[in-house]
């Protein structure tokens, strides 16, 4: 009974976001402040948009790996997953000569493509019940070697068309003072109708509630008559295809398919799930915070030449962040257990 | 009499697991042998995988140690670019200038180098135990900040032209072995001594076995792991010295790919992922296979992309076939036991 009044006093505190969210605001705050007052070119609607631009398609993968963090696991295939399923996506749509502007086709085909991906996952994962790390990091060297090896290891320039052409699809275009065109992608939109969605889907579906449940105590969830396996398998492969549609949207917006991009940057999405305070234990995790992680992260990648610090530095600047994100976060858990077993000690 | 014979089979699983992988070891020598004699089977193969093995084996032994805790060290080519990159500098800095004593520099150089993957384990160390960061997190979060910091100081580039007198260290043979070869003998007796001989060394097995456990029998848990991360530092700064001393340069992005071979060969070599049971021999010897693999796939020109494939397919097959051969010996046990009582 204990561990229910920290929730619960967690849940009150939902009205304004959780404490995590609301240092993340800040800090986004006083960081935007800090860049516009040592540089004012920051200062601009072109900022925010372009912010969103190179945030757009970290957030759909941070979105399938908070899934995966709530669930208790972490999963570092992501990145390959999304490359290989767009890449393999162009690769069949130029071979069938289907170079369309369809922008349909291109994105059920990533996403299946990256659902079977997901699934040799969900197979280990789920079904031989090998550890989500070492199982994805397995599966990261054979799709990275399986794509460059047998599907393709030069990069496309002449993508199919309605991929190119979405490239360019903008949202609102506003003449800046400074002459420039100042462009927000449409892509924002079904990027915030999908957060929306995967968020409904954690707190209100039986899935999500499972997800949740596995990833506080998997045992438990088990004992209780979940199926954890099944949910498990299913994880996977939903957070295959959305990565799928991720990587496919990426090479539209770079109006190229190179198969040896992505590779790396899982570190800097995971990097922005924890510091939006998805727990890597498992059970907690919220959408609203992982997508503030990833915008505070892009803020810091794209602005510190603003700042003055040389880009060359910028990787450092990441890795302190995400240090001072799980020390804090470190932190706060052991005295949130503190907490409890204070609780505890007083009811009993 | 329980513990006796937990250890025993404890030991017999490790002969069981090393008989395997001698076996595995032969039919890749085989196999080779018989594809690609004429490139494979010369000694010239064998001496360059005997300079090839050293650096991975000592990365790979880094990520043991944190193994065997049941932890996990993601920043050990991090910490190995770093130190070696504070050497490179010192060397480049201070030896080409001329004057001064060469062989003294080259030797505060090394121990510069050594001295910060050691910090830098040390900082792990601190952030794992003191803090109580999952080793997942700490260590990825410390890989992009050591390899941040080793890009920050050179601007991204790497550093070329080392001294002769310190290249010849990572080339050079001594009585026919090649010198890092002999590096890695060293140290890997010298891991295998902390693991079996030494207090601290036998208590990081107990707590990777259950750190519960290890807590209530007073070990000092934070101590194991400080000391834990702290040497996979120093190993990895060996491996960095090596590199750099083989390739006469330092590089903040090299063998990023590293990570995963690391821990293929770990697993490979028969650790237990989940902490509590690892040989030093074991892993030495899943590098040597893994290193005969990458040679045999290039005498038969394959590109290094299959070698990456056959990497993750051998991590998941090896972790495929111990968690079943894990459960057929329980089942197995426990069908025993009603006949034994």
């Amino acid at each position: 009974m204990s561990y229910i009044t920290p929730i619960s006093k967690r849940k009150g505190l939902h009205l304004f976001g959780s404490p995590n969210e609301i240092f993340l605001i800040i800090a986004i705050a006083v960081l935007s402040l800090v860049i516009g007052f040592s540089n004012s070119v920051f200062f601009s609607i072109a900022t925010p948009f372009d912010l969103l631009r190179s945030s757009l398609i970290e957030i759909l993968f941070a979105l399938g790996l908070l899934i995966v963090l709530v669930s208790g696991g972490i999963d570092i295939s992501f990145p390959i997953v999304g490359i290989f399923a767009g890449y393999t996506t162009v690769v069949i749509m130029l071979n069938l000569g289907l170079d369309t502007y369809s922008l349909w086709i291109p994105l059920v085909l990533a996403a299946i493509v990256g659902a079977i991906l997901g699934s040799v996952n969900a197979l280990l994962i789920a079904g031989f019940g090998l550890p989500t790390l070492i199982a994805t990091l397995g599966t990261t060297g054979m799709f990275r070697g399986f794509l460059l090896s047998y599907i393709g290891s030069v990069y496309i320039a002449n993508i199919p068309l309605g991929l190119d052409e979405f490239s360019t699809a903008d949202l609102i275009s506003v003449q800046t003072s400074s002459g420039t065109l100042a462009r927000l992608h449409v892509l924002v939109i079904p990027v915030l109708i999908l957060a929306v969605a995967i968020a409904f889907m954690m707190r209100r579906t039986m899935f999500g509630r499972t997800v949740f449940a596995i990833g506080g105590n998997e045992e438990s969830a088990r004992r209780m008559g979940m199926a954890v396996r099944w949910t498990k398998a299913r994880i996977y492969i939903l957070v295959g295809a959305l990565s799928g549609v991720a990587g496919i949207l990426y090479i539209s917006l770079q109006r190229k398919a190179d198969p040896y991009d992505l590779a790396g940057t899982e570190l800097e999405i995971i990097a922005a799930v924890v510091l939006g305070g998805a727990s890597i234990m498992g059970g907690y995790g919220t959408v609203t915070g992982t997508i503030l992680g990833v915008l505070l992260i892009n803020l810091i990648k794209d602005n510190l030449i603003l700042l003055g610090i040389p880009g060359s530095w910028q990787r450092a600047a990441i890795g302190l962040m995400l240090l001072i994100g799980v020390i804090s976060q470190a932190i706060s858990d052991k005295r949130r257990a503190k907490q409890a077993t204070v609780i505890e000690e007083d009811a009993s | 009499m329980k513990d006796i014979s937990r250890d025993l089979t404890r030991r017999l699983l490790g002969d069981r697991k090393l008989t395997q992988l001698v076996v595995v070891a032969l039919v890749v020598f085989l196999t080779f042998s018989i594809l690609v004699p004429d490139l494979f089977l010369t000694p010239r193969n064998f001496v360059s995988m005997a300079f090839q093995i050293p650096e991975i084996a000592l990365l790979a032994l880094g990520v043991m140690l944190a193994m065997l805790t049941a932890g996990i060290d993601l920043s050990v080519v991090s910490m190995s670019n770093l130190a070696a990159l504070s050497t490179a500098y010192l060397l480049v800095t201070q030896v080409t200038e001329g004057g001064g004593n060469v062989y003294l520099w080259i030797v505060i150089a090394i121990v510069i180098g050594i001295v910060v993957g050691l910090i830098s384990g040390l900082a792990n160390g601190a952030i794992i135990a003191g803090v109580g960061v999952t080793p997942i997190l700490a260590t990825l979060a410390t890989l992009t900040l050591y390899n941040g910091i080793a890009v920050g100081i050179r601007n991204g580039q790497s550093i070329i032209g080392l001294p002769p007198e310190f290249t010849a260290i990572g080339n050079g043979s001594f009585l026919g072995i090649p010198i890092p070869m002999i590096i890695l003998l060293v140290a890997g007796a010298g891991v295998a001594l902390y693991i079996n001989k030494t207090g601290l060394g036998m208590q990081s097995v107990l707590v990777g076995a259950n750190q519960e456990a290890a807590t209530y029998s007073a070990i000092g848990v934070k101590k194991v792991l400080l000391m834990t991360y702290t040497l996979s530092g120093g190993l990895s700064a060996l491996a960095g010295l090596i590199i750099a001393s083989r390739s006469a340069s330092a590089n903040p992005d090299y063998g990023s790919s590293y990570v995963l071979l690391a821990i293929v060969i770990v697993v490979l070599g028969g650790v237990n992922p989940y902490g509590g049971f690892g040989t030093v021999t074991g892993v030495i010897l899943a590098t040597a296979v893994l290193q005969m693999v990458a040679s045999g796939f290039n005498a038969l020109r394959f590109s290094q992309f299959f070698y990456q494939l056959a990497q993750g397919f051998v991590l998941i097959a090896v972790m495929i076939l111990n968690t079943y051969v894990d459960k057929r010996r329980m089942r197995a046990k426990k069908d025993k036991a009603p006949q034994e009582s």
